[in-house]
């Protein structure tokens, strides 16, 4: 769930007890498979499992899908907002329930429900007041799930769903004044994959496409957290990694190579296949590049030479050779 | 009654007035409820109720409902080849799954004002279906 639609969600939960006497606030976000629950700190466990179960009941009867309880991401807050006085017995259960759907223009994005220990604990007036808080919180929501989806779009690759050029052109920035300024070292991995054009040509693009997904996905697991991958364009990809050496940087070129060496790819109605990546490395201060467009060449001079000498290796970017 | 009967008399079809009885109630439950929990909801709701029902009785598919409210114009005409005991079938197992939607919502708030409506008109519905 985005930092937006968690602040929304907490923002109405922090403000409904000044409305409404009630014991817990749930909201279920069906695209998150996420149910956030902001209850009173004395609500018992019982309690809380009652207000899932009630949730998944209502939200499957609004005709979505059977909601699988077990699939959901429980979230819940604990706050003090009832009374002394008022602390909820230790075996309390689910007496009474306010649930609407969270709609906007005829789709169901989830359900939002006020609950309580107390029987009959809503009248027509809160129901009317809920439904007004659920509308406006629908729409919120909606208006943030769109956000959230062209700010991803803007920044993602949709195939392999690493970072896309755009994204590693503004984050290359970013790094080369760090290290520029700060006198940091910064290594660029530029990787390419053998003979790709095979794969489409023998296989088809669909099966190209899954084998580019599954080398994205090595890529990703084979980096440290600082560091940035992405799909630089057909099957070339670039990886940042600041504050690496050249040692650290090609032994992390180097850890990828074998990686993929050793990884078969299974393509549809056909035995295995294996494939191999060339790669090539600069990096700041060494290479002495003197802009990120120089450091991204040196690195594209590198992998030149990984192909020209043979492919399914490591080359590091070469002053002479440039 | 005598007066259905006179009416029945001078020419009015039993559907049309099995038809005028529910429109007369959904027209209601729709001003009471969309007042409780908003036209955008109610719609859903409906849309929901009259999918489950729509392949027992297909009638209901001309049933037209938006954030406006909801239109039973050009179902007469349609209406006057179904039996009316099966209009007031449709009608009543619709307004039953409703019912059933506005109690799993909130449990008895919108019930207890709907029901003291609601029971009467289905009496009545099923006396002018049993006249023969």
């Amino acid at each position: 769930m985005s930092f937006e639609i968690k602040e929304i969600i907490e923002s109405a939960g922090t403000n409904l007890p000044n409305l409404f006497d009630f014991s817990s606030f749930g909201v279920l976000w069906k695209e998150g498979l996420l149910l956030y629950i902001y209850q009173d700190k004395s609500c018992p466990p019982s309690f809380t499992q009652d207000v899932v179960k009630n949730m998944v009941r209502v939200f499957s009867i609004l005709g979505e899908e059977p909601a699988d309880a077990d699939k959901l991401t429980l979230q819940v807050e604990k706050r003090n907002f009832r009374p002394q006085q008022m602390v909820m017995d230790s075996k309390a259960t689910l007496k009474s329930h306010l649930t609407l759907p969270l709609a906007v223009e005829g789709e169901i994005i989830g359900c939002t429900s006020l609950n309580s220990d107390q029987p009959n604990a809503f009248d027509a007036q809160d129901l009317q007041f809920f439904s007004v808080i659920g509308y406006q919180m629908a729409s919120t929501l909606k208006h943030f799930q769109r956000f959230s989806s062209v700010k991803s779009m803007a920044i993602y690759d949709t195939l392999t769903s690493l970072y896309n050029r755009r994204l590693f052109e503004e984050r290359l920035g970013i790094e080369t004044q760090k290290s520029f300024y700060g006198g940091t070292p910064l290594s660029l991995v530029m990787v390419d994959i053998d003979h790709f054009k095979k794969v489409n040509d023998t296989f088809g693009h669909l099966e190209g496409d899954k084998v580019l997904c599954k080398i994205a996905s090595l890529l990703k697991d084979s980096v440290r957290k600082k560091d940035t991958v992405a799909r630089y364009g057909g099957e070339e990809f670039v990886l940042i990694l600041p504050g690496a050496g050249l040692e650290e940087s090609a032994m992390i070129a180097e850890r990828i190579r074998r990686l993929v060496e050793n990884t078969p790819m299974q393509i549809i109605g056909q035995a295995q296949i294996n494939l191999t990546v060339s790669l090539g490395i600069s990096n700041f201060p060494i290479h002495r590049p003197n802009s990120k467009e120089e450091l991204v060449k040196m690195a594209d001079q590198a992998l030149y030479e990984a192909k020209e000498e043979g492919r399914n290796r490591v080359c590091i970017f070469h002053p002479e050779h440039g | 009654m005598a007066a259905l009967v006179k009416e029945n008399k001078i020419g009015k079809w039993p559907s049309d007035l099995v038809l005028d009885l529910y429109t007369n109630l959904l027209m209601e439950i729709w001003e009471d409820v969309s007042a409780l929990i908003g036209e955008a909801i109610l719609e859903l709701l409906f849309t929901l109720a009259i999918r489950k029902l729509r392949e027992k009785y297909p009638f209901l598919i001309s049933l037209k409902v938006s954030e406006d409210g909801i239109s039973l114009n050009g179902m007469r005409e349609e209406l006057r080849n179904i039996p009316p005991i099966e209009i007031h079938r449709g009608f009543q197992g619709l307004i039953n799954h409703l019912s059933h939607l506005f109690s799993a919502l909130a449990e008895g708030v919108i019930n207890k004002e709907l029901f003291p409506k609601v029971f009467p008109k289905f009496r009545e519905a099923e006396r002018i279906v049993s006249q023969k």
